[in-house]
């Protein structure tokens, strides 16, 4: 277990992944600088948006890398590169769209493509402000979360409910993985090509090129 | 608990070399079927532009021009790469020109301020140099002058 070094600091690497617009990077500005930005006023992320974040995990010293990637489609091939070396996963739904949770597996089928089985995931349904129009009840989602072996919360950038939970709880379970601490980022898939194309050593983990071979929704990729 | 500033990550990190050979491939192979998708042109695009070498970086920022003005819908990440490309090129004025266009729009676009703020500090660093480069030059030009000056009054 590498994170025993009381005083070194630890390196932990999370990515915010989920479809667009249910709030991924505002949870974000609300974790790393407690800022809600209103619905006129936030833009959907261009490719990808970075955050380092220093924090205190059961008195380890963390420094937390976050990326925060597009939701949008068009930007599914570029945001496929940062998942290589993460630990920790955090998909996003938004409790008042049953799109977006009935869009969870398809980015789960993602992850089993990236992402060793070992690394930390956990489901944030975001929005529970928005109570009076939920439309994914808590039971369900917190199910779907037990046997996709994910951690669940339900949150609300907008009102700072359960953000510092979430980034916590992530934070520590990773910390408890030993499997995630051994040989540097031994976790990562890195190893595999991308589903055979070309069959490149090192790792290519851009794929789906092109819109149509993006699209391979619900397939399961076991 | 603290945060530092955001930044651009897709300004410091690159692919490797196998990663962008998947979109050039995937580029040419279109190009060869005489259709390449705008998808396809802008994710290779994207992989240029990140890339540390200059050429790379022209490259991208070419196709990301030809998108631009071709794709109404793609406007405002062509814009932000743009100015990503230029920046690190060092163009510092084109990398300003564009991301102001996509403040304009999207006056509060997070990843559009940070980047205003890098492409600042560059501007700042470039005129650090500058004046390095000239206080040097006025520095030397003193030690030959003084030089000069020793040799005619040696005379």
């Amino acid at each position: 277990m590498a994170p025993t070094g009381s005083q070194s600091t630890i390196n932990v690497k999370l990515l915010l992944i989920g479809n667009s617009s249910v709030g991924k990077s505002s949870l974000l500005l609300r974790f790393s600088d407690e800022q809600w930005l209103p619905e006129d006023e936030s833009s959907a992320t261009i490719g990808v948006d970075f955050r380092v974040h220093k924090m205190d995990v059961n008195g380890k010293k963390v420094k937390l890398s976050i990326w925060d990637t597009a939701g949008q489609e068009r930007f599914r091939t570029i945001t496929s590169s940062y998942y290589r070396g993460a630990q920790g996963i955090i998909l996003v739904y938004d409790v008042s769209s049953r799109e977006s949770f009935d869009a969870l597996p398809r980015w789960y089928s993602e992850l089993e493509t990236y992402v060793s089985d070992s690394v930390v995931k956990i489901l944030v349904g975001n929005k529970v402000d928005k109570e009076f129009s939920r439309q994914v009840p808590t039971a369900e989602a917190s199910a779907f979360a037990e046997r996709m072996n994910s951690l669940f919360i339900e949150a609300s950038a907008k009102m700072s409910v359960n953000v510092k939970e979430t980034f916590q709880e992530v934070v520590e379970k990773i910390i408890d993985t030993p499997a995630l601490w051994t040989n540097g980022t031994g976790q990562s898939k890195a190893q595999r090509t991308d589903g055979g194309r070309g069959g490149v050593p090192g790792g290519v983990q851009v794929v789906g090129l092109s819109e149509e071979q993006t699209d391979h929704s619900g397939a399961c990729s076991c | 608990m603290s945060t530092e500033l955001p930044y651009a990550a897709d300004a410091e990190v690159s692919l490797s070399y196998d990663e962008l050979e998947v979109l050039r491939l995937q580029y040419e192979r279109e190009q060869l079927q005489a259709h390449v998708t705008v998808q396809t042109k802008f994710n290779f695009a994207w992989g240029l532009v990140k890339s540390p070498l200059r050429e790379h970086q022209v490259e991208g920022v070419r196709l990301l021009q030809d998108l631009y003005r071709s794709e109404p819908t793609r406007r405002r990440e062509c814009l932000y790469y743009l100015a990503l490309g230029h920046y690190k090129m060092g163009n510092f004025e084109e990398a300003k020109q564009f991301n102001g266009l996509l403040m304009e729009k999207e006056p509060t676009n997070l990843q559009a301020l940070s980047l205003a703020q890098l492409i600042e500090k560059g501007v700042t660093r470039e005129g650090y140099i500058g004046m390095a480069l000239v206080g040097g030059a006025a520095a030397l030009g003193t030690i030959v002058l003084a030089g000069l000056i020793r040799r005619a009054t040696r005379k």
